[in-house]
């Protein structure tokens, strides 16, 4: 048959090789990886089911939770040939209340180790096919299939393709990583299991959140569980399913984080499988120590505004104002007063509300509003910077608004709305605090960050109520006087040492330079806020006005967005890249001359694209315990990057029976001594011991 | 304030409107009563003496495709109905949402796919759904004579959509229902459900 027609019919009939059972086409496509081109007998390799999933259509983890099928692989493979289990990636919370999911959007990679038969003939010409059945739902639900094939060639020696070896590390970063030296114990509680996790003494970076996912359906139930923290241990409460009344034994699945268990920007999934034992105490309260300090600080923080100068003098006035005509009665007072603090509640709330949409907005966008961030880090410490340059009078905010003065008349409904009002008109006072009050509840969860404004509004509103409900209080109220304004300024040396603090936290998590870059940041903002303070008050013609806050806007926002994206930066420990202290390039010749003149070697295979790589790089390798460690046992270092896979390196790594990154041999300083090859996953416990057993 | 009172009220009505209830085994099954196909209310009370077969359908769902085409839902209709227990199948799929036919259209399906179901009650504002925490289709819910819940959950123990699964699994429905007509406990009362997610 000719060709042209052959590829004619091939494209005819190809579509049909993938179709769900519905009216439309699929809407994921399967394909067949394999990472080896070419097998020896009995030598196990990997190959990917590769699924492509349309926008916002999902198929399923191992345990699909409340809905849903996991997607099946059924083998078509040449006799002799096994094929392992399934290695899932790391799964994600598909919630469509009251349903929880577990399962998988976009681009996904299911890996399966394959083994080919002893007898395999070298030469011989493989193909690996296999059915792959899957469930993909959007809002209804297709079942689909597919079938994939790849070939591969037999051969005496395995050999991995090197343009895959970037497809495949990303796969694998994506699946969960063993326990390691993180422990997990679990504990049983009355309708619930607990489980502890504890971090490792060599990690400095904090799980902010986590996610549990059971490897069997119907033991737990799936509603969202707080990950708590209390010191190096965290835990989480399993509620357990009324669907199942065995005891419960085991609990076993993966964890899933936001930031990973290696540290920022590591591995996001580990495995978990503990046994329970012991009885838990009551169900937790929710870790609410530091919130308890928050909101009493708020409730501090809402008390000292009526001291302020926009709020102290007016403050006598509008109780007497509102406490009104001598025939108003005590049940009239405690109205009006209630009616007061509902006031000042729904402005506070209405904030509230507005920075949660603001936020929900911005975590669509993709931003994180996470503390371990370092453009969080430096964005707070722009607002607390800015706030305290307010407080030391340079510039004035919100002033305009004082032209909304206080609701005539009596009755709760005036009092309503004069609580509202006095809130507003209140504002050049308030932003200060409630931009502080702001800037924290950012990074809490919903019904925290309601709290806090709660709490600054109930202290806002309190020592109004109280003197409405009983005037005769007045005589001890403060003076107005000059000493408002001092006091309004010292105020702002608290928040300027809140910044101080910000920074070094910064310092922290994105090094020594980003205290500089934040510095500079503010300096920027600094000249916009005088800008500002200066010729943009209400007093100045229009034009001048105009000018002032375009200029403002160039300073301080380019001040701003300065500190937050400048401060991506790396975290403060070594990179350990060639060229970087300590690490030389790596070359066969010179492996091969230091190993001669009797030296131990350490190889580190890496690459740009490889994350497990560069993780173990920041945790294990990177450190300066790490260097110290080296430098006393007198090894030599050497980083081979094989980020363009580089083909000297491919035959390196081919002759320590490795195909891909990251591979760790430590060579012995004996030049007889085969070199001995590291676990993938490296911390510092594992090197220190490997360069202790040497020799 | 009047009008501040009145609408905290009906926030608070439409809220507990949407609140999704999770009936214990062994608890009085709740209340449930729906227009079924032919226009006829039927009510749980209404067969109060018998058991009660409860099952969420949906024509759309693939999990409830396996069982359909197979015949394994009707053959087990017919069982149970045969055996003295009425049968009803309860669509809460809502208005314009995958699964909701109209009564005409499921007279027609009836005839068509040969449902042997005593009724097939339509939900489409998914009130008893809700009432009985129906999640997925097929979610099966038995009750007893007395009004009592004895079994919730899965039709079977195998959660595919592979019509080859039917064979080899394990119908928890016809189990329960053996064992209760027999005056044994129901050994596997309650089982996680498996399907597509109820529409509601």
């Amino acid at each position: 048959m000719p060709k042209s027609i052959r590829l004619f019919l091939t494209a005819l009939f190809l579509p049909l090789s993938v179709f769900a059972f519905g009216d439309e086409p699929a809407h994921v496509r399967p394909t067949l990886i394999s990472e080896a081109r070419s097998i020896a007998p009995g030598q196990p390799f990997w190959v990917a089911v590769r699924l492509k999933m349309d926008d916002q259509w999902h198929t399923y983890w191992k345990n699909p939770g409340d809905s849903g099928a996991p997607t099946r692989i059924t083998w078509k493979l040449p006799a002799g040939f096994t094929a392992g289990a399934i290695q899932w990636p790391l799964p994600q919370r598909i919630e469509l209340p009251p349903l929880v999911s577990f399962g998988y959007e976009g681009d996904i990679s299911l890996l399966v180790q394959i083994t080919p038969p002893t007898g395999l003939k070298p030469g011989d010409k493989i193909e690996l096919a296999a059915l792959v059945e899957w469930l993909e739902c959007k809002e209804i639900c297709i079942p689909g299939e597919g079938t994939v094939s790849a070939a591969v060639t037999a051969a005496a020696q395995p050999e991995n393709d090197p343009a895959l070896g970037e497809f495949f590390s990303k796969a694998r970063a994506q699946l969960p990583i063993e326990a390691g030296e993180w422990t997990f114990t679990a504990s049983e509680g009355d309708a619930f299991i607990r489980l502890t996790a504890t971090k490792p003494a060599w990690l400095k970076e904090t799980i902010a959140a986590a996610s549990f996912f059971p490897d069997e359906n119907g033991i737990f139930t799936y509603t969202a569980a707080a990950w708590r923290a209390d010191g190096e241990t965290y835990s989480v409460d399993l509620m357990k399913s009324d669907l199942s009344t065995a005891t419960i034994t085991r609990v076993s699945g993966v964890l899933v984080s936001r930031d990973g268990w290696r540290g920022a920007g590591s591995e996001r999934a580990i495995r978990v499988d503990a046994s329970v034992s012991g009885q838990a105490g009551a169900p937790a309260q929710r870790s609410t120590n530091g919130l308890l300090t928050a909101l009493a600080f708020s409730f501090l923080g809402g008390l000292i505004l009526n001291l302020m100068p926009c709020v102290l003098p007016v403050l006598s006035i509008k109780v007497l104002s509102l406490i009104g005509s001598s025939s108003a009665s005590s049940t009239e007072r405690y109205r009006n007063a209630g009616a007061y603090v509902a006031g000042v509640m729904v402005a506070f709330w209405t904030l509230a509300g507005a920075l949660l949409a603001f936020r929900a907005g911005g975590e669509q966008l993709g931003w994180g509003f996470q503390l371990q961030s370092p453009p969080v880090i430096a964005a707070l410490a722009s607002l607390f910077f800015l706030i305290s340059l307010n407080l030391f009078g340079v510039f004035e905010v919100g002033v305009s608004l004082t032209r909304y003065g206080g609701g005539k008349g009596e009755g709760p409904g005036a009092s309503f709305s004069s609580g509202l009002l006095a809130t507003i008109v209140a504002t050049p006072c308030t932003a200060p605090f409630m931009g502080s009050a702001l800037g924290f509840a950012l990074t809490q969860p919903a019904w925290a960050a309601i709290a806090i404004f709660t709490s600054l509004g109930l202290g806002m509103a309190t020592p109004f109520a109280l003197l409405a409900l009983s005037p005769g209080l007045l005589k001890y109220l403060p003076k107005p006087g000059a000493w408002m304004e001092s006091m309004k300024q010292g105020l702002g040396f608290f928040l300027a040492a809140t910044v101080v603090w910000l920074a070094w936290v910064l310092g922290r998590q994105a090094g020594a330079e980003s205290i500089i870059v934040l510095m500079a940041a503010l300096l920027l903002q600094s000249v916009g806020a005088w800008i500002f303070g200066k010729w943009a008050d209400l007093s100045k013609p229009v034009a001048t006005r105009a000018i002032a806050i375009v200029l403002t806007i160039l300073f301080a926002g380019g001040g701003v967005a300065a500190a937050v994206f400048l401060t991506k930066g790396t975290p403060p420990a070594a990179e350990g890249g060639a060229g970087v202290s300590g690490w030389e390039p790596f070359s066969d010749a010179r492996v091969a001359e230091l190993r001669a003149a009797g030296k131990p070697v350490f190889v580190d295979f890496g690459a740009a694209w490889c994350l497990t790589c560069q993780v173990n790089e920041r945790v294990a390798l990177g450190t300066a315990a790490a260097a110290a460690k080296f430098k006393e046992k007198g090894v030599v270092t050497l980083k081979a990057d094989w980020t363009s896979r580089d083909p000297a390196i491919t035959a390196a790594l081919a002759r320590l029976g490795r195909s891909g990154v990251p591979t760790y041999v430590l060579y012995p300083s004996d030049p007889g001594a085969p070199g001995k090859v590291l676990p993938e996953i490296l911390t510092p416990t594992i090197l220190a011991q490997a360069l202790d057993q040497m020799k | 304030m009047k009008k501040v009172f009145l609408a905290a009220a009906l926030l608070c009505a439409g809220f507990a409107s949407t609140t999704f209830a999770d009936p214990a085994v062994g608890s009085k099954a709740p209340a449930l009563t729906l227009a079924d196909a032919n226009g006829k209310t039927q009510s749980l009370a209404d067969h109060k003496g018998k058991y009660v077969v409860l099952e969420w359908v949906n024509l759309g769902c693939p999990f409830v495709v396996k069982h359909y085409d197979s015949g394994n839902m009707q053959a087990a209709q017919k069982a149970a109905i045969d055996k003295g227990a009425v049968w009803l199948s309860v669509c809460s799929s809502a208005n314009g949402k995958q699964g909701n036919l109209t009564a005409d259209e499921w007279k027609k399906a009836v005839a068509d796919k040969k449902i042997n179901a005593t009724a097939v009650l339509l939900d489409p504002k998914g009130t008893a759904g809700k009432a009985y925490g129906a999640k997925t289709t097929p979610h099966m819910f038995i009750v007893n004579p007395e009004g009592v819940l004895i079994y919730k959950g899965a039709i079977d123990d195998k959660p595919s959509t592979d019509k080859a699964d039917i064979a080899g699994a394990r119908n928890y429905v016809s189990a329960a229902l053996g064992e209760a007509m027999a005056g044994k406990p129901v050994s596997t009362p309650a089982t996680p459900p498996y399907g597509c997610s109820v529409k509601y």
